[in-house]
């Protein structure tokens, strides 16, 4: 007991010299000693004081002096963003990315219903695709190519192309738009069509066409004449290279031409049905022949 | 007395350089862990700077322990403490370079600090705030809020256990 304060005293460095003399007496002294000399020389992580203080005065700055100070866990952190990004992601596509498109091939043409069940009916070689959650409060969809609308009774119905846009209530119209090409025929009520921030009201009947960025003046058509949908295009004073053009949507040839005038004005119509009947039905009033080799057609200037 | 506050900055920063340290030191003997031990002394002394209004300056420094304490505590994970010597550090008998007498002494210091680490977290912060920090039992037992008696108790409980360990009895 005596043993055991005396050592007690001497870890607490009050021991007298007598105490000390007594103690080293001991014979588990040197042990002891060697506890105390060894245990001293355990290293501490060493403070930068200076520098822990400008941190501490940084991290109580940004804290409000009231606000509670959280430390960032940073792997937690990455865990719960990485969490974060996922759902916000599968949300994203489950709940929003919802676009529906319709597409046709070359000699395709695709009949559907839009969910408020407005008719679309798909020309060869164009697309459409719109936004099927948004479509009660927005009748927006966007078209490559052409197409004829039957609009039920409703909200603005607007057909974005990339050159212009097309607004109605509810109407029977047919947007076109190729290369450099756009056409809007009205077929019943009255739509309205955007070009370059200009507004153009077409009723029953007209047409509103623009070829190569020049608008054509208004144009009347007959609307009982519903050509593509009756499996043949009509063209009225139309530059060759759009009819051609077209007979390549329909029927899935490249056409090339020799010594031919592609600005040429054609005014008629050809088939769907039967690509000969059609090729004739272009070239013969324009004095021209052609020749199907393949899937590649020429036509030619059999004058020259 | 009275109108040195804590939330004076001056008092503040003296308070902290002062004890910063031996705060630091205080958990790595609770946790041994290095990496951890200053960020827990840091947030201590936030939460003192954040309670500055309700902290007497003459009772700060025990409550500074307390908090790193607790804040230890929370810690979910509690490895075990691994303690080392700092490099270049003297053997008890400089003169003595014979390579029989440093093989044992190197062999005593490891058996040592595996004594420590084997301690209960309450002797062992006595033990090394005493050894380390040359703190005097009653100085600890007014950081630890614990009677002197408790303190020199869990000393020599320490004393005990390493000595025991070390001769292998």
């Amino acid at each position: 007991m005596k043993e055991k304060n005396d050592i007690l005293k001497w870890l607490n460095r009050e021991t007298s010299d007598e105490e000390l003399l007594r103690l080293k007496e001991t014979n588990n002294f040197k042990t002891l000693e060697k506890i105390a000399h060894y245990s001293a020389q355990i290293e501490t992580p060493k403070v930068d004081i200076k520098e822990a203080l400008a941190a501490l005065k940084i991290k109580t700055q940004n804290s409000s002096k009231k606000g509670k100070f959280v430390q960032f866990n940073f792997k937690q952190l990455y865990k719960y963003a990485a969490a974060i990004v996922v759902l916000v992601a599968t949300s994203y596509f489950l709940l929003f990315n919802n676009t529906s498109s319709f597409k046709t091939k070359f000699a395709q043409t695709k009949t559907f219903n839009l969910p408020d069940n407005s008719e679309v009916i798909l020309n060869a070689n164009s697309e459409i695709s719109y936004a099927e959650k948004d479509w009660k409060t927005n009748r927006n969809l966007n078209l490559k190519g052409e197409a004829y609308f039957k609009v039920q009774k409703g909200k603005k119905f607007t057909v974005n192309t990339e050159i212009g846009q097309v607004t109605v209530l509810g109407t029977q119209f047919n947007v076109k738009k190729r290369a450099n090409y756009f056409e809007v025929k009205t077929f019943e009520g009255l739509v309205s069509v955007t070009y370059k921030n200009k507004e153009v009201k077409l009723p029953r009947g007209t047409i509103f066409k623009v070829v190569n960025g020049v608008i054509d003046a208004t144009n009347t058509f007959d609307v009982n004449e519903k050509s593509w949908l009756q499996k043949e295009s009509n063209f009225k004073s139309i530059a060759l290279r759009f009819v051609l053009a077209e007979i390549e949507n329909q029927f899935e040839y490249t056409i090339e031409t020799k010594d031919v005038d592609l600005d040429i004005l054609y005014s008629g119509g050809f088939t769907h049905t039967d690509i000969n009947i059609a090729l004739q039905s272009i070239t013969i009033p324009l004095q021209l022949s052609y020749k199907i080799d393949g899937k590649k057609i020429t036509i030619y200037n059999y004058g020259k | 007395m009275t109108d040195k506050s804590l939330c004076d900055e001056m008092y503040f920063n003296e308070f902290y350089t002062s004890h910063i340290q031996s705060a630091s030191n205080f958990a790595y003997f609770k946790s041994g862990d290095k990496s951890t031990s200053l960020d827990l002394a840091q947030e201590a002394f936030i939460k003192i700077w954040e309670n500055c209004a309700k902290i007497e300056l003459s009772k700060a420094k025990s409550y500074l322990f307390t908090v790193v304490n607790n804040l230890f505590l929370n810690l979910v994970k509690h490895d075990k403490v691994v303690f080392e010597y700092a490099k270049s550090s003297p053997y008890l008998d400089v003169d003595n370079q014979s390579p029989d007498y440093l093989l044992e002494e190197e062999e005593f210091k490891d058996k040592l600090k595996n004594a420590i680490a084997d301690l209960t977290e309450g002797e062992r912060e006595v033990f090394l705030m005493n050894r380390i920090d040359g703190k005097k039992y009653r100085e600890i037992a007014e950081i630890l809020e614990i009677s002197q008696k408790a303190v020199e108790k869990r000393m020599s409980s320490a004393l005990k256990k390493l000595r025991a360990k070390i001769d292998g009895i």
